[in-house]
């Protein structure tokens, strides 16, 4: 058989869903010996994806319409995926902890399934209008993910500390083995601020694409509006801190909302608001 | 009533209008992402409710983005960020120049993060310390001991400014460019020229100063033929009747000259038929016109027009024609390829028409656009992300160590990630003890 982008893709699927069950395992059985399972899964699957992501860029050179891997749904959503395994297993090392693992992961291996599975995503790999080249695209849609990656990540971290915080839950033999208070709620800051800078610098590329397109930075298109209205989400949530007797569940909170924010950004304005103005020349 | 007064002014000045206002414009920005904007009236009528309408009507979400309170909002926005900006900036100037020097053995041990370590022999500590820590000053007390201290990162308290500033410079920019600057569409047939451009808002006609010509254009297809791969116009710019400058664009490559950028946005296949008469006298002549043209015959004092065209009849394009004398004109007849119509207008002049021949001619669509106040948006951008760089990834830290009697102190401070700094100055206070020890 041979190997190509789609067949590593969808492998990839199946080993972040395993991943995402060993992760789950190690949550709430404590089985720490599956830990090590958990940490290798996510690593190949993170291995397969990068190799089936560059095999699709090569591909597409090969079939005479090269460009990046990143210019439509069925794409982001896999670097999406990529993004957010990358920085989850980065705290995983940095913190030592893997139960941020059982609330991180599903969304990376939901992402893929869908990506691979709903029949409203197609996969195939299809040539760019002339708007859509451009280096400035690149750089706008790999910010842009890195953000979302990390507000996915603080969304999970954000449920974690508003279980940890709660009284009824005090005792609770699952919410025991999360990291404590303190630690959540730095983490949930540290990635919301880190998602902020690159979702600015997501909408600082996009703003300048546009204006090298058409002319215009900003033209409160629903995509571009959206994106601004989760910026200010984030933003509050940053300020909040400096109001009295506003402390760490407001901002649990204001991740979770964000992130609602960032999904209908990202899937709402396509299959709900799409018809009123898409982008690309006619 | 002076309370009164100040307490508007302290509201203005709040982080809590910010939080409130930052909410408001979520909310907010959200009317315009669920109505269609910039239709005109009557697409709205026809789609909504009469009371939803009116709605619509009164608080302009036809144009959301651009309404009085929206921009009422904004306005708002900008004077608290001022307001609070102007507020704090003193207290900053005073953090700023504070010495961290001007302390004592007293003030150093009531920091919350710090550390004793004991010390056994008699090394030269001091200035072990100050190779450990690096950038240090320092000062011997009366009682003999030694205060050393370590500083990093003051820079971060202008970051918050920095950033403030940028977003208040991005607004400037863009209400820059709405007073200095327009926006145009242009539409070029291969080979014609243009100095002005039409705003697509007002219908109105902006003046550029020069020429812009369009000497070709090109489409090119992906292999299925019907997505296009690259638009391609030649431009060339005409100055004081000198030709200035010839360049190829694309969409994605604008030309720009004299602050007027020219954007690759459209074009409009326009077909040009050729027609071929022939007079009583078996004189033959070729005219070459374009759909909904008029061109006089050569010779006499007619003209011919071509009304209506379609390229495709059962095979063969054709044209409606007419032909006039100025006051007159003859009814308009279909023309198709191939075959000839008799045309009359008075009794000497009678005319045989063929359409001979059908070729494609491009017309280039090109977004026109003045901007001065981009550069300054780009401005407020970079400033805006190394504003934030600064304020989350430059923190001030500070240590103290104190020397006396036979014990080292040491304290430490930062304003910015309180746990990577604990972490840190965990092996600060290891490397220190490390020389105790020696
Ligand atoms: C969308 C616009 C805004 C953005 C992106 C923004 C961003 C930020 C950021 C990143 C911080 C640093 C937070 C921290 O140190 O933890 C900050 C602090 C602050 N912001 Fe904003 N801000 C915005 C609007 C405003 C407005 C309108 C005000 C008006 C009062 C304001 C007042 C403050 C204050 C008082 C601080 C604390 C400064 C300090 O550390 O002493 N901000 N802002």
């Amino acid at each position: 058989m041979d190997i190509n982008s789609s067949l590593l893709l969808s492998l990839t699927t199946f080993v972040y869903l395993g991943a995402a069950f060993f992760y789950l395992l190690v949550w709430v059985f404590r089985l720490e010996k599956l830990g090590i399972a958990a940490t290798l899964t996510a690593t190949l699957g993170l291995f397969l994806q990068t190799t089936g992501i560059i095999l699709r860029w090569i591909e597409s050179y090969k079939i005479g319409i090269g460009h990046a891997p990143l210019s439509n749904l069925y794409e982001s959503l896999v670097f999406f995926s990529w993004i957010t395994i990358l920085v989850y297993l980065f705290i995983e090392y940095r913190l030592k902890n893997r139960v941020i693992g059982a609330f991180s992961t599903p969304f990376a291996s939901l992402a893929m399934a869908y990506a691979s599975f709903s029949p409203n995503v197609e996969d195939t790999i299809k040539p760019l209008i002339p708007a859509l080249k451009s280096n400035w695209l690149i750089a706008h849609v790999v910010t842009c993910f890195i953000g979302y990656a990390s507000f996915a990540v603080a969304c999970g971290v954000g449920i974690m500390y508003l279980l940890k915080k709660n009284e009824s839950f005090k005792s609770s033999y699952l919410i025991n083995s999360f990291p404590e208070i303190k630690a959540l709620e730095d983490l949930n800051y540290q990635t919301i601020i880190f998602g902020f800078l690159w979702l600015s610098i997501g909408i600082i590329t996009g703003a300048i694409w546009a204006n090298e397109a058409w002319g215009t930075y900003w033209s409160w298109d629903p995509k571009e509006t959206w994106s601004l209205i989760t910026w200010f989400i984030y933003a509050t949530a940053l300020h909040v801190r400096f109001a009295k007797g506003w402390g760490g569940s407001k901002i649990a909170y204001f991740s979770i909302i964000g992130f609602f924010s960032v999904l209908f950004t990202y899937f709402g304005v396509n299959f709900l608001l799409s018809g009123l103005h898409s982008y690309g020349a006619k | 009533m002076k309370k009164n007064k100040d307490s508007v002014i302290d509201y203005l000045c709040s982080v809590k209008l910010a939080i409130f206002l930052l909410i408001v414009l979520s909310v907010t920005s959200v009317f315009g992402t669920l109505i269609p904007q910039g239709e005109p009236l009557n697409f709205y009528q026809e789609r909504f409710n009469p009371t939803f309408f009116n709605l619509i009507k009164l608080f302009r979400l036809y144009d959301a983005y651009n309404s009085w309170w929206f921009l009422t909002i904004l306005n708002l926005f900008s004077v608290n960020l001022i307001c609070c900006t102007l507020k704090r900036l003193p207290l900053t100037i005073k953090l700023l120049k504070k010495n961290i020097l001007d302390t004592d053995a007293e003030k150093i041990s009531r920091i919350s993060m710090k550390k004793t370590i004991d010390i056994t022999n008699n090394n030269d500590y001091s200035s072990k310390i100050k190779g450990i820590l690096g950038n240090t000053k320092s000062k011997k007390l009366d009682d003999g001991s030694e205060i050393i201290t370590s500083e990093r990162g003051k820079i971060n308290y202008l970051g918050v400014y920095i950033l403030h500033s940028s977003i208040l410079i991005i607004f400037l920019g863009g209400i820059l460019g709405a007073i200095l600057g327009f926006k145009g569409n242009l539409m070029l047939l291969e080979g014609e020229k243009s100095s002005r451009i039409i705003n697509p808002r007002t219908s109105e006609e902006i003046p550029l100063g020069f020429e812009v010509r369009c000497d070709k254009f090109a489409v090119e297809f992906y292999d299925d033929g019907r997505m296009p791969k690259e638009f391609r116009s030649d431009l060339a710019i005409i100055d004081n009747n000198l030709e200035v400058l010839k360049t190829q664009i694309i969409v994605n490559k604008p030309l720009t000259y004299k602050g007027i950028t020219f954007y690759q946005a459209s074009y409009q296949s326009v077909p040009e038929i050729s027609i071929e008469i022939e007079k009583k006298n078996n004189k033959k002549e070729t005219l070459k016109l374009s759909a909904f043209d008029t061109i006089n015959i050569p010779e006499t004092s007619l003209s011919l027009g071509i009304l209506q065209f379609l390229p495709d009849v059962h095979g063969v394009p054709a044209a409606r024609i007419w032909i006039s004398d100025g006051k007159n004109f003859t009814d308009a007849q279909w023309v198709i390829k191939g075959k000839s119509k008799v045309f009359g207008i008075g009794t000497e002049q009678e005319f045989k028409i063929y359409l001979s021949e059908v070729t494609e001619k491009f017309m280039t669509g090109l977004q026109v656009k003045k901007d001065p106040g981009v550069w300054i948006v780009w401005l407020g951008c970079a400033g805006l992300i190394f504003g934030f760089i600064v304020v989350f990834w430059i923190p001030h830290r500070r240590l103290w160590v104190l020397i006396k009697d036979n014990k080292i102190l040491i304290a430490g401070q930062t304003n910015k990630n309180q746990f990577q700094f604990e972490r840190d100055f965990d092996m600060i206070c290891k490397k220190i003890e490390e020389t105790a020890k020696v």
